[in-house]
């Protein structure tokens, strides 16, 4: 366990949290039932990294998390009832997502709306599932997770299954013929990259040149780079993250590549940009679920992001707010924060407005419209080139 | 083929440099320094640091720029290293070897996060950086960035050789990871010279710190981690102890590395690179120029 001072001051916040807890919950006691309950807030829970590789992701979900929680009080809560978010470090790791995810079973969480990476967002399913924790997953995306079928498990990212058919959809549309897919071996990059290969596999179309894992958290990527270019292909599609990302497109320009550049969700981010440099990573694509900066009428939004917490929103802000949104939603119409009754109402929402368009989920709990959309690096600025409409 | 030779002996310099800080604290007081990974990223760090208070420096400049920058960084990596032996390591000199290896540990876990506490977790970008045009020598191509480097690289190497092996300094060092009891009763400052060795170790990894983030760019606060560990094999490989065999160990390791990638594909690249040292450890456990060990007895 890498225990860190910033994490051992959050689990004293979080004992001293629920020491008054279980005072309030004493005093209710009296009262008897369910109405001591209408009192206390509604408790929601996110698993986020905020240690180890990823710890960059936390605070721009966390953040967005607490702005949809702090407006949604201003209007007088749910039911009555205030919100309130807890979170927890995962560290993206199977490990200690499972110690923090039963931290917040103990604390009393009513609806979870945390998970980024999916690696160590599958370990924790059984244990909200146990706990009768309804999970609206705002990031974490494998296949993995959907394939699991489990009734209190919510995807509102779209999956890698849709992601890779957009990809295909634009390396058709672009006139590639020889695709090289990068992957990190992750659970997550990896997946998009062999549904990719999959589709890619279909007679017509362009074809698969070769499939090359880099090991993350390097510097040098020549010798994977030295590879995908004797394969001579014109199209490099990257799944994995911003950092490695930024890496692989700037040593692809270094090493005289010409062709086109395309990177998956877990690289949109203004870091690629500036890590590739503005050269390298002009004209890079990338497949991407909608975001702030490509969806009318969100300047309100970031803006009321940023003058709360000063900087600007990251990747899956959008995603974390909306799941919080979405969890107030549904706690509302259950009438309740009981887990079975919230997840009906999850499974009944139709046309809830989130940044990805009008929700309704799918039998197995997914976005029934992926919304995938093709964005470019324009001018050192990631824009949105392609709808996919 | 020289593609590949290339790409090998340019990550293999990077290791060697960092490779060479193991080595050398190894031969001289049995100590495996885990957070000398992360004296790496704290060069990294402090020459971002150096350039970001330096301000805007026009693109001819770069090079005269970063290589003051390198300098004041060897010297502020090199005095972090002395402060890491004197505040983490000397106390447990006598203590059970577990202990110094536990706070090594410790050291390298306490540099990582304090770094995170201080610089943030979001990657950080070097405002100076060398990109330059490629050129191709024998069917690989090369940058005269990556030349420099590799050039700056084998200055340090060729300098420290010459420090250990020809100057009286380096003679107290070799005498030390003889024995220590016997050269302090002839006269050697023991400590000092333990001193100086962390300094020179950990000057060459903030170098290196420095050489990577100028030339990829992105740095952060775990970026000593992977390399720490790569160069704790490049030593094995070489020898860990020797020098020259170090600097050889580093090259061979970028070199299997690069062979590794283009023979079995990305994912089988560390199964080959590590592979290649269990078998060098089963059939030649003092690696490549090991340590003579009859002068040990």
């Amino acid at each position: 366990m890498r225990a860190t001072p910033l994490t051992s001051i959050a689990s004293l916040a979080a004992v001293a949290l629920l020491a008054t807890g279980c005072g309030q919950g004493l005093l209710g006691g009296g009262d008897g039932g369910d109405t001591a309950k209408t009192n206390e807030p509604i408790v929601l829970g996110m698993l986020i990294p905020q240690s180890g590789s990823e710890a960059a992701i936390g605070p721009y979900m966390s953040n967005a998390a607490q702005l949809a929680v702090d407006e949604i009080n201003a209007k007088g809560g749910v039911l009555g009832r205030k919100l309130e978010l807890k979170t927890a470090d995962d560290a993206c790791d199977a490990q200690s997502a499972a110690a923090g995810a039963n931290k917040l079973v103990t604390e009393g969480v009513d609806v979870s709306v945390g998970g980024y990476c999916s690696g160590a967002t599958l370990p924790t399913l059984p244990i909200f599932g146990k706990a009768n924790i309804p999970m609206i997953i705002p990031a974490a995306n494998s296949q993995e997770l959907v394939d699991q079928k489990l009734k209190h498990v919510f995807l509102i990212n779209g999956t890698g299954t849709q992601q890779a058919a957009a990809a295909e959809k634009w390396m058709t549309k672009q006139g590639a013929k020889s695709v090289a897919l990068m992957h990190d071996n992750t659970s997550y990059s990896k997946d998009i990259a062999l549904r990719t290969q999959t589709l890619l596999d279909a007679p017509g179309g362009p074809d698969t040149a070769l499939i090359e894992a880099v090991t993350p958290k390097e510097s040098d990527y020549s010798a994977n780079i030295t590879n995908v270019l004797a394969k001579k292909p014109d199209f490099v599609y990257w799944t994995g993250y911003f950092q490695e990302g930024g890496l692989i497109a700037r040593q692809l320009r270094q090493a005289g590549y010409k062709g086109s550049i395309m990177v998956g969700d877990g690289s949109v981010s203004p870091k690629l940009v500036e890590i590739a440099g503005p050269e390298a990573a002009e004209g890079v694509y990338a497949t991407m679920t909608q975001t702030p900066d490509t969806l009318e009428g969100a300047e309100g939004w970031i803006e009321a992001y940023k003058k709360k917490f000063g900087t600007e929103p990251g990747p899956y802000s959008n995603q974390a707010y909306d799941a919080v949104r979405l969890a107030a939603e549904a706690v509302g119409k259950a009438g309740g924060t009981d887990g079975a009754k919230v997840i009906a109402a999850l499974e009944a929402i139709d046309g809830f407005q989130m940044f990805s368009g009008p929700l309704k989920f799918t039998p197995e709990h997914t976005l029934s419209n992926g919304g995938f959309q093709i964005l470019i690096v324009k001018d050192g600025k990631i824009t949105l080139q392609d709808s996919l409409k | 083929m020289t593609q590949l030779i290339w790409n090998g002996l340019f990550v293999g310099s990077f290791y060697a440099l960092v490779a060479l800080g193991y080595s050398m604290v190894y031969g001289i007081i049995k100590l495996l320094n885990f957070a000398h990974g992360d004296l790496y990223m704290l060069g990294a760090f402090a020459g971002f640091a150096i350039l970001g208070a330096v301000g805007g420096v026009s693109s001819s400049m770069a090079l005269p720029v970063l290589l003051a920058v390198l300098v004041v960084t060897m010297a502020v990596t090199g005095l972090a290293g002395v402060a890491l032996e004197r505040i983490a390591y000397r106390p447990l000199r006598r203590a059970p070897r577990l202990s110094l290896l536990i706070t090594a540990v410790g050291a390298s876990f306490a540099l990582e996060y304090g770094m995170r506490a201080a610089a943030g977790a979001d990657p950080r970008v070097y405002p100076l950086r060398l990109g330059g045009t490629s050129l191709e020598v024998a069917g690989a191509r090369l940058t005269l960035a990556q030349l420099v480097l590799v050039g700056v690289a084998v200055v340090l190497m060729i300098g420290l050789n010459l420090l250990v092996t020809r100057t009286r300094e380096g003679r107290a060092m070799r005498a030390i990871a003889l024995d220590p009891t016997t050269s302090s009763l002839m006269g050697i400052d023991v400590n000092a010279v333990i001193s100086r060795t962390f300094f020179i170790g950990s000057a060459l990894a903030g170098a290196a710190g420095v050489m990577a983030g100028a030339y990829y760019g992105k740095i952060d606060f775990l970026m000593g981690f992977l390399i720490g560990l790569k160069a704790f094999t490049a030593a094995v490989i070489g020898g860990i102890g020797n020098i020259p065999g170090t600097m050889l160990g580093g090259l061979v390791l970028g070199l299997l590395e690069s062979f590794g990638t283009f023979w079995l594909g990305g994912e089988w690249r560390d199964v080959f690179a590590f592979g290649v040292l269990i078998l060098f450890l089963t059939v030649r456990p003092t690696g490549l120029l090991g340590e003579r060990v009859t002068e040990r007895v």
